[in-house]
């Protein structure tokens, strides 16, 4: 039986919490971060899921799913993109342990494909480019996580 | 005949009455109302909100007219002289309502070009890449620390009761000394050099150090000029040939990205108070706009990255039409953030909202 962790799920998120934990220096090095980073994963003909991540200090305080973006938190940016697209970039940091030069979240998002930022208003945007290597080594924690991957319906 | 000035006498006098038991120990009870504050440190330290809390975190809306550099909630003695420097004595004129979460965020978030780069990594590329970095390099090595001098200039101007915000625009200081260094020791530390200076941006820079106050001179560096820049530091992460240029922009946009929040709430603050001085804010957005558009004319701001997003400079045609999108994605974003602070920017924008398709998206 495969001990391996489905993407995307709270309990995916949350391993990636754990690693971020194990190395709290690291990210103690890098700073503060305050912000609620929403991910959505387009799953095709099943719809979308939705995950809320709160950042809070050097700690994540929160990770939950909700069922549409109206949940969220008034204050959040929203990182959104189809499975396929989570999915490479999840394998990629895996592969190398860490993305290589266009499969970080600031390449992925920039030209706003594969990934996507958005948010309720451009400051909340902001803070992903505020927040981003920390966003970044935070998503890195994936390179440690045997993941499987929510199959898509066509 | 003393050898000593009165002042030093009376001073030696004084030093001898102690010696006798002589105290005043007045200052002892000089601040009652302030004296038994109580802190509660955050999750992730003592923060400036942490301590600046009852009577200590009232900011008046008016700075001390003693005009001395005694700390906000302290007793000042009736004889303390002023410095007559402080006329930015009006919180709307320096305010903004984060500015003492974006100090504490910048103290916390401060890295270093001498160990937080993996310079090892380095690698010798081709030259016409390696050329396109060292411009790109040079470019914002001559316009980072605009955004230290443009601060610099002002901060002895602001009461000093605004201390947030003094302490926030000194970090600013920092972050760009540290640009400044970042981009410099890129262009000199990989078999190249510093190529061609921009006199282009030189216009831009002389209307954000002349203009006629704080705010005008805020508006048009932390939002627009700073607001652009950021989005050249993500698409410098984008084009990036190696893990070192990388890492310099990702660390460089995330300090970019606090400058760009205090300037739009910086502008909301006043804007809301003083809506009689829009048409200023207007003007010196105006001339901003005309200067930037003003670069296309340049090649050596242009070509490097169309260089990079060619991967070479047989493709240099090609990413020009890559990089179209970043105009357009500087424009929504600088109009969405004067939305925040609320100014209608787009019916009197004087560059296009949208560049034209330069050709087929490859
Ligand atoms: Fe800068
Ligand atoms: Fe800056």
């Amino acid at each position: 039986m495969s001990s391996a962790v489905c993407f995307p799920s709270v309990d995916w998120f949350e391993r990636l919490a754990n690693a971020m934990r194990k190395e709290v220096e690291r990210f103690q090095e890098l700073g503060t971060t305050d912000c609620t980073m929403v991910v959505k994963v387009d799953l095709g003909a099943l719809g979308t899921r939705i995950y809320e991540i709160g950042f809070e200090g050097f700690e994540i305080t929160e990770i939950r799913e909700l069922s549409s973006l109206e949940q969220a938190k008034a204050s959040h940016f929203v990182v959104e993109g189809s499975l396929e697209a989570w999915r490479e970039m999840i394998e990629n940091i895996r592969r190398n342990g860490a993305p290589d030069l266009e499969h970080t979240l600031n390449y992925l998002t920039l030209p706003d494909v594969p990934l996507r930022v958005s948010g309720p208003d451009q400051l909340e945007i902001d803070a992903f480019y505020r927040y981003n290597e920390t966003i970044q080594r935070f998503f890195n924690g994936a390179a440690g996580i045997a993941t499987r991957y929510e199959r898509v319906a066509i | 005949m003393s050898a000593y000035s009165p002042v030093v006498e009376e001073g030696l006098e004084r030093m001898l009455a102690m010696v006798r038991g002589d105290f005043d120990l007045s200052w002892m009870d000089s601040n009652p109302t302030g004296w038994g504050h109580r802190v509660q440190p955050g999750a992730s330290g003592l923060g400036l909100r942490d301590v600046d809390t009852g009577a200590y975190g009232v900011v008046p809306e008016y700075g001390s007219s003693h005009g001395s550099m005694a700390p906000r909630g302290c007793f000042v003695p009736a004889d303390t002289p002023s410095l007559g420097m402080y006329d930015l004595n009006e919180k709307a004129t320096v305010w903004s309502d984060n500015a003492a979460m974006l100090y504490d965020e910048a103290v916390t978030r401060q890295w270093n070009s001498v160990t937080d780069v993996p310079w090892h990594k380095l690698q010798k590329l081709p030259d016409d890449i390696e050329k396109a970095v060292c411009q790109m390099c040079t470019n914002f090595t001559e316009v980072e620390f605009v955004a230290g001098d443009m601060p610099a200039k002002w901060l002895c101007h602001i009461n000093h009761d605004f201390h947030e915000v003094k302490l926030f625009l000194a970090t600013q200081i920092m972050d760009e000394a540290r640009h400044m260094d970042v981009f410099r020791k890129r262009a000199l530390a990989n078999g190249g050099g510093l190529l061609m200076a921009s006199p282009g941006n030189e216009a831009l820079l002389a209307a954000i150090l002349q203009a006629p106050n704080y705010t005008t001179a805020s508006a048009l560096m932390h939002i627009f000029g700073e607001g652009f820049i950021l989005t050249l530091f993500r698409a410098g992460e984008f084009l990036a040939p190696t893990e070192v240029e990388k890492t310099i922009f990702r660390l460089c946009m995330q300090d970019e990205a606090r400058h760009v929040a205090y300037g739009v709430k910086h502008l909301q603050y006043f804007v809301a108070r003083h809506p009689e001085m829009m048409e200023e804010i207007h003007h010196i957005l105006g001339l901003g706009e005309e200067a930037i558009f003003r670069l296309t004319l340049e090649p050596q701001t242009l070509e490097p990255r169309a260089i990079l997003a060619g991967k070479g400079v047989e493709n240099i045609q090609l990413g020009m039409t890559r990089l179209a999108f970043l105009y357009n994605k500087q424009i929504t974003e600088y109009l969405q953030r004067l939305k925040i602070a609320g100014i209608d920017r787009l019916p009197r924008m004087k560059i296009p909202a949208e560049l034209p398709a330069l050709g087929p998206e490859v």
